[in-house]
């Protein structure tokens, strides 16, 4: 499925549509990185493309993350701060270190392995050339979360969420309409403290979702929950820088194992 | 009993008594006093075994090995016993949120360590406590102040020397709260303002007068 679905991608169906109802809902145009247009390979290299695909699986860290960040990284960017003990969720008590004072403290010993898996698994989709969507309706990190979508040639939506973007899609905007590979939610929640829709839809859609779920958030259906503040400005831009790092070096992996085997688009399939 | 005593220090050579008085001289530096009598006389951690209860003042080094084996795994029994003895005093003073394990307390670089020595958690109850914060951000007479917590708080532009708080000023603040949080009638969890509370008292870096 992964295979089909990549090479309806390398058709050229980089989905355009898609990109411009997005970019049409946040009322903001900017482009992103225009991928090499490939042409319709001969099925004799999807052998190869197989194997190519295959090379990252066979280590559990392949693009290396854990070294991206530390527990003391974390820590200086007061990801370990939650919020009062009255807007506990009460799905979130496992992820918690305890209480001080009222307010509740996430335990760093946990979200360490959590934001290591979710980098790995957004570095994993990015290298196979997945779509990946960050929503955040979190006002004070719009625009930082708009800029990093920009910088890592992804896509971003921060703007009121319409009821069927991802669940009527084919009707919204037209069939053939490719859909985001991974959903990354920066804020689980929307401006009313209620769970971002964008949640429910993407489980529906069967689309995976790496979330960083505070204190006050319900970390059920995301895939990839990271137990992790998301209030702080130091914060946010932790983890936007490393989902950034992250998805460009997942991409620039992919650029190289390609010339390697010599499988880029402009050279001849061996 | 008298049996039981060269079995079980049979274990310990004199290099290894070394090695634990160095981890117990390492471990006296470190900030848990409670630990102090159990390094000055190692053996009472064996109190029930022990027959000869001399006070360890750097006789225990050259008295232990006149009955002790050579065997291996000395340390791994010191922390047994240690956890065991730590766990017991766990018992008898209560639950607290810095001693989660052993392992953690003894690793300066955990994150119940960390969190222990923050400042965040030495300063205690948020309450008129003054800190420093920076202003990030100003909306005609808001001054959004960033004081190292979860949350900024938002304080209007005194009357004097008004024109000097801008981005990047640093300044001196008297905490109220550190998130403003109320629970309403009808509502199953708080409403939160995601900000907290304080009060300006003026710029930092004024000269203070010297005494």
């Amino acid at each position: 499925m992964a295979a089909g679905m990549l090479t309806k991608a390398i058709c050229g169906l980089r989905c355009p549509r898609f990109a411009a109802a997005a970019l049409s809902c946040s009322s903001q145009s900017y482009s992103t990185a225009a991928l090499p247009k490939a042409v319709l390979t001969p099925s004799d290299n999807t052998a190869d493309q197989n194997k190519l695909l295959n090379v990252p699986l066979s280590h559990p860290d392949f693009f290396r993350v854990s070294e991206l960040f530390s527990l003391k990284d974390l820590f200086d960017a007061r990801v370990h701060l939650g919020h009062k003990k009255g807007c506990r969720h009460r799905l979130m008590e496992p992820y918690l270190f305890g209480s001080r004072l009222d307010t509740d403290v996430i335990d760093l010993e946990q979200t360490v392995p959590h934001l290591q898996q979710a980098l790995n698994f957004t570095a994993h989709v990015a290298f196979r050339g997945g779509i990946i969507l960050f929503v955040s309706r979190y006002r004070q990190f719009g625009h930082l979360v708009e800029r990093t979508a920009r910088e890592c040639g992804e896509y971003a939506h921060t703007r009121y969420w319409q009821g069927g973007l991802l669940t009527n899609a084919t009707i919204q905007y037209g069939p053939g309409v490719r859909l985001p590979d991974l959903i990354i939610f920066l804020s689980t929640l929307n401006n009313v403290f209620q769970t971002h829709v964008a949640i429910r839809d993407a489980a529906k859609m069967n689309i995976p979702t790496v979330g960083v779920v505070d204190t006050n958030c319900n970390p059920s259906l995301i895939t990839y929950p990271v137990p992790a503040n998301d209030d702080t400005p130091a914060a946010m831009e932790l983890y936007c820088r490393l989902f950034k790092v992250t998805i460009n070096r997942a991409k620039d992996k992919r650029k190289q194992l390609e010339l390697l085997k010599g499988l880029g688009p402009s050279t001849t399939s061996s | 009993m008298n049996q039981d005593v060269p079995s079980m220090h049979s274990a310990y050579t004199k290099a290894k008594m070394a090695a634990l008085y160095k981890v117990a001289c390492r471990w006296s530096s470190g900030t848990c006093v409670f630990r102090r009598p159990a390094l000055y006389s190692p053996r009472n951690l064996y109190s029930s075994d022990s027959s000869t209860p001399i006070e360890g003042q750097g006789e225990t080094e050259s008295q232990q090995p006149v009955a002790e084996k050579p065997k291996s795994g000395f340390a791994v029994a010191y922390e047994l016993h240690s956890d065991l003895r730590q766990q017991q005093q766990q018992q008898d003073s209560g639950p607290s949120p810095s001693r989660v394990s052993s392992t953690t307390t003894r690793d300066e670089t955990s994150f119940a360590s960390l969190l222990r020595h923050s400042p965040l958690v030495q300063m205690g109850p948020a309450k008129d406590k003054i800190v420093l914060g920076k202003i990030f951000h100003v909306v005609g007479d808001d001054l959004y102040i960033d004081f190292g917590a979860k949350f900024h708080c938002v304080c209007k532009r005194p009357s004097t020397d008004g024109d000097k708080y801008q981005r990047g000023t640093r300044v001196r603040l008297r905490l109220e709260d550190l998130e403003l949080t109320s629970r309403f009638l009808g509502a199953t969890t708080d409403t939160t303002l995601l900000e907290a509370e304080a009060h300006l008292l003026g710029l930092a870096g004024e000269a203070k007068p010297k005494a």
